[in-house]
């Protein structure tokens, strides 16, 4: 299982670095660089009262580094996050990049994770009880409410819910906190009270990724409910109860639980659609915002953070994996 | 004495005896019966393609089901409010809508519209309006239904801020929003299929790279990434090219998926007994894949291709509705949602959703579709 | 040979249909034949002519669109010392607490596949100290000591190791021992072996038919034992069923059906043999493929195939036939009331 763990750790570490050279590609990516923009913004805001000298820009130029070749300027990046976790400077909010991350980053974590949770919640019962009554009404009844959850854009529920509080209820509703807490600093009575409102938007979130999974449980044990295990199970007198959870059940999980994996994308992706539509204080609307101002350190630090966030994610799955599968833990 | 032999004489005549050329056509012809006949008997998937199939008969012919241009517009009615159609006038067909006024709200005085009941305005089936160039070839001005003075306002499904017909502009995203998912699902299977076919087919370290490749490209949160992508077309390009731009983006992120599904079918099929059994009779290589891999593996690539199209459908409409997608003049449905972007017009003008609902029925017919073809495809249950 | 004393399973005129979406499939259509302890009665026939259905009735365990409904399985249960108890297993709810008690206790199954027949997320002990635990008061640590003995018995070797290893990183072989100590460990009164060597290598094969005989013999078990394999069939046998569509068509003890069998299928199956001769000929097929369940031939289901068939097989259904007490054919050749009439209108 060690060696198991280490090549996916390793794997993982080289994903992270993958990402890495990504989300720098990303910075890369808009006409112009750094320095350009910044000038940009300069000239625009001091309203052409001074013009900017080219030396000053050359030396901007120097100073951020922009004048060596591109693999030079890749390890400063992220050698400076490495070891000074500094992101960069955002030009837009005029802050820290590093600031925002932190600011931001723990409350899409949060909805992310709430919106797992509750998935896991709803999906893995819903699963069983329709494989094990295929074909029964309740199936059916979950089937269509699945394939309802998968059509519709999750920013279309969030509208929604926006319009349903804005006609008929108080508007504190929806946001991660209430209106005394809001700027707040931490206390276990501002962190209850964001449990309180997270499950709004993690219901949002995870109700496409709770049809894909219903239908993913229900796949798997019904493919399992045939093996001949089952079958040698039931030979022995077990009931059918105890036999369902020793046994297909158990193994039905395996895919289950690799899915943090991969809906931990989905997740994020849903933290950042849903938050942006709701203006939610996660990574989303920052990250949006950024993205449309090519404001680029910013987004890429999101990206990064986002990236790797979900990485680790697959790599809990992992472990998660191996400890419930022999067949993986003793390869 | 041990006596196998008969074992293999029994099981040979329980698969139908050695097979020979004309077996060999035999079987699949029946597998894709068999699917056929699979596929009938699931309702909903049949449903669910007669659906599919109307909506791209409706985008292919956009200007022909559209009572007028997407881009007709009239100050005049601007947020105008959905009107009911009636078809038939003193008992005999002739269907015709009620014309609008103004009302003052009582309460607000604030001028809202109102059915007025006692202006009727007559429409026409086959009905010559607006004219059009179909397809960019033809000259037409015929539409399925339109006013017959074309003056009239006709607003089946209301209309939007500056007064134009929300049912024809829904119709002629179709054509915009459909066409996204198949190019976008094109681009993703050609990639797909070379990546994930030279994965299963060359094996080795090579398979390993592309599978670790994809590992790596899959964990990625895909929104962030088309946000990103998608932000750095330049404002300048035109529609078509921000059209192919988008599309390139949105399949960027699709083709994993269906690379992993190619690989594992190969891999899945280089083992299955009947290739095997196909090796045995000395069936040739190459026929061996066309006769027997192809068939068994093109059912679950429809498939998954059907089940992949609502993704881009839906990626699509995201990002155009967070306005980073397709621009104006171009009109598909997520850009028709960015005007649904503030909810006190949502709450005034709740009409601007209908392309929403237009897009969870072709959403879920796809669903509904690719499921049926799925289940169809698999050959053991 | 078996005198009635030692009965343990009697069934009688056994039908099992699936209700399929494309119809209803006769998957066994009136099956007789009984089972007695200290008994070999071996079950041959071609591919998905109900052997494993049958099998797995005696169970209750019958896969979903599939049900009893018609015939009667009686379990003989040994009560007390002299007294003998009837159960009607076929009566039984399949997910009932009474059948439930009968599985694994008084007739355990072992199957064909003992790479997938065993769960791999759980140790070989685990899975094998479950039954025991389930049917008697063992506690733990004697179902542990059980465990042992049992996989001593089949011939595990080191069984201190294999009780706590998992079943894929056993050979198949290795996993089909476990399966025979797991179905042996309540001491059942009958054992019913669903093509147990047929996924394994021949050696295997021979030692793990060896093993089944051996434990017949000590534990004087009933055993129902499925095979194609005419070979084991002549091997291990009391007495044979030979199955076809459903029916079972000839039913002798194995000196007759070896030597003096009397249903043209039989008599095909027999010839379908290999011999090695001086002379190698061609090996006899019986012509023509088992028909589609869905297509069940009138009359009698044998007869496009059937070298000896006559106009009247494809009208009548065949009853069976006795011949001497314990011989039954179910074959038309042997029914004169259904052959007169035809005659008699021919001529
Ligand atoms: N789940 C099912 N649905 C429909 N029909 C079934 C099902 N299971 C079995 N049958 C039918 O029952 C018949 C007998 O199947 P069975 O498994 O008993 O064959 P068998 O004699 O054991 O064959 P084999 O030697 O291949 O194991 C099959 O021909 C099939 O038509
Ligand atoms: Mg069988």
């Amino acid at each position: 299982m060690w060696k198991y763990l280490f090549r996916r750790f390793l794997s993982m570490l080289f994903t992270v670095w993958v990402i890495s050279m990504l989300s720098f590609a990303l910075i890369q990516l808009p006409p112009g660089d750094y320095v350009t923009t910044l000038v940009n913004q300069l000239v625009a805001t001091s309203a052409g009262s001074s013009t900017i000298s080219s030396e000053y820009i050359e030396q901007l130029r120097e100073m951020y580094g922009f004048n060596q070749p591109m693999y030079v300027q890749y390890f400063k990046w992220i050698g400076k996050i490495l070891t000074r976790g500094e992101f960069g400077y955002s030009f837009v909010y005029k802050r820290d990049a590093a600031v925002m991350i932190t600011e931001r980053l723990p409350m899409s974590f949060a909805l992310s994770f709430a919106s797992m949770i509750l998935v896991w919640a709803v999906a893995l019962p819903i699963g069983i009880y329709s494989a094990v009554r295929q074909y029964s009404l309740g199936d059916y009844i979950f089937s269509f409410m699945g394939f309802i959850g998968l059509a519709v854009p999750n920013f279309l529920l969030a509208l929604i819910l926006l319009f349903i509080t804005y006609k008929y209820f108080d508007k504190a509703m929806i946001g991660l906190f209430s209106q005394e807490f809001a700027s707040a600093p931490w206390s276990m009575a501002k962190f209850v009270d964001m449990l309180k409102h997270l499950w709004i938007p993690a219901t949002i979130i995870g109700l496409g990724g709770t049809a894909g999974l219903i239908r993913t449980m229900r796949a798997n044990l019904l493919d399992e409910l045939n093996k001949p295990y089952v079958e040698t199970a039931r030979a022995k007198g077990l009931s059918e109860r105890r036999l369902l959870w020793k046994y297909p059940v158990r193994h039905a999980m395996n895919p289950f639980i690799s899915t943090i994996g991969w809906a931990l994308p989905g997740f994020v992706a849903g933290d950042v659609i849903v938050s942006i539509v709701l203006n939610l204080p996660t990574s989303g609307p920052v990250l949006f915002n950024a993205l449309k101002a090519q404001d680029m350190y910013v987004a890429a630090g999101f990206i990064l953070m986002l990236s790797i966030l979900t990485v680790i994610g697959t790599f809990i799955s992992d472990i998660l994996l191996a400890m419930l599968d022999p067949r993986i833990r003793l390869q | 004495m041990t006596i196998n032999e008969i074992d293999l004489a029994l099981a040979d005549r329980a698969s139908g005896g050695p097979s020979t050329e004309s077996d060999v056509r035999i079987e699949v012809a029946t597998q894709w019966q068999l699917m056929w006949w699979k596929f009938r008997r699931h309702k909903l998937a049949m449903f669910g393609g007669a659906l599919v199939l109307f909506f791209y008969l409706l985008a292919a012919f956009a200007e022909f089901f559209a009572p007028v241009n997407f881009t007709t517009y009239n100050e005049q009615y601007v947020y105008a409010p959905p009107q009911m159609i009636h078809f038939f006038r003193e008992g005999k067909l002739a269907p015709y809508v009620y014309g609008y006024k103004f009302e003052r709200d009582p309460v607000s005085y604030k001028k809202t519209w109102a059915i007025d009941k006692s202006v009727i305005i007559p429409l026409r089936f086959f009905n010559h309006g607006d004219p059009y160039k179909f397809w960019g070839l033809f000259r037409g001005d015929l539409h399925l239904i339109g006013p017959v003075n074309a003056s009239d306002p006709f607003y089946l499904l209301g209309a939007d801020k500056s007064g134009r017909d929300v049912f024809s502009r829904i119709i002629y995203s179709a054509r915009v929003s459909l066409t996204v998912g198949l190019v976008g699902v094109a681009i993703s299977f050609t990639i797909g299929i070379l990546v994930g076919g030279i994965s299963g087919l060359v094996g080795g370290v090579v398979d390993n790279l592309i599978q670790r490749l994809i590992e790596i490209l899959i964990s990625i949160p895909t929104l962030p990434v088309w946000l990103a992508l998608a932000a750095m077309v330049p404002l300048s390009w035109s529609a078509l090219r921000v059209y192919f731009m988008i599309t390139v983006i949105l399949s960027l992120v699709g083709w994993m998926g269906l690379a992993r599904v190619v690989r594992s079918k190969f891999l899945a099929l280089r083992e299955e007994d009947f290739i095997m059994a196909a090796q045995l009779d000395g069936v040739p290589r190459g026929r061996m894949i066309t006769k027997h891999m192809i068939p068994s593996f093109l059912s679950h690539i429809i498939a998954s291709i059907t089940l992949s199209i609502p993704g881009m459908i839906l990626g699509e409409t995201a990002l155009s509705f967070l306005g980073l997608g397709l621009r104006p003049p171009v009109v598909s449905w997520g850009v028709m949602l960015q005007d649904t972007q503030k909810v006190a017009v949502i709450a005034i003008y709740p009409w601007l959703l209908f392309p929403a609902v237009a897009v969870i029925i072709v959403v879920l017919a796809l669903n509904f579709l690719g499921d049926g073809l799925r289940d169809a495809a698999d050959p053991y249950q | 040979m078996a005198d009635n004393n030692n009965l343990l399973v009697q069934v009688e005129d056994l039908k099992i249909h699936f209700f399929t979406n494309e119809g209803i499939v006769r998957a066994v259509d009136g099956v007789t034949f009984d089972i007695h302890s200290g008994e070999t009665l071996c079950m041959v026939g071609e591919s998905g002519c109900g052997k494993s259905v049958t099998a797995r009735a005696l169970l209750q365990i019958v896969h979903r669109p599939g049900k009893i409904v018609d015939g009667s399985i009686v379990l003989y249960r040994q009560k007390s010392h002299d007294q003998i108890e009837k159960v009607r297993i076929s009566d039984l709810e399949p997910k009932g607490r009474e059948i439930r008690s009968i599985r694994g206790k008084d007739i355990s199954m072992i199957f064909q596949e003992p790479m997938t027949s065993l769960s791999p997320m759980y140790t070989v002990g685990n899975q094998i100290m479950e039954t025991i635990m389930l049917h008697t008061k063992a506690d733990k640590n004697q179902a542990r000591a059980r465990t042992l003995e049992l996989l001593e018995f089949v011939g595990i070797p080191r069984p201190n190791r294999i009780i706590d290893e998992y079943p894929f990183r056993l050979s198949g072989g290795m996993r089909q021992r476990a399966m025979i100590a797991m179905a042996l460990s309540c001491n059942p009164r009958l054992l019913i072996a669903d093509e147990p060597t047929t996924a394994l290598d021949v050696t295997t094969q021979a030692q793990i038919i060896d093993l089944i005989q051996g434990l017949q013999k000590d534990y004087d078990m009933g055993v129902l034992f499925i095979t194609h394999d005419l070979g084991v069939v002549a091997e291990i046998a009391d007495r044979v069923a030979v199955m076809y569509l459903g029916n079972v068509v000839e039913y002798s003890d194995v000196y007759t059906i070896f030597n003096d069998p009397q249903h043209p299928y039989t008599q095909s199956l027999l010839r379908s043999i290999p011999k090695v001769t001086a002379t190698r000929e061609k090996l006899e097929v019986i012509r023509g493929m088992v028909p589609s369940p869905f297509r069940r031939p009138s009359g009698c289901p044998f007869h496009p195939r059937c070298p000896k068939a006559m106009p009247v097989c494809s009208e009548i259904e065949p009853k069976t036939i006795s011949l001497t007490e314990n011989h039954q054919v179910h074959c038309l050749l042997f029914d004169e009331d259904a052959k007169k009439p035809v005659r008699e209108m021919a001529s």
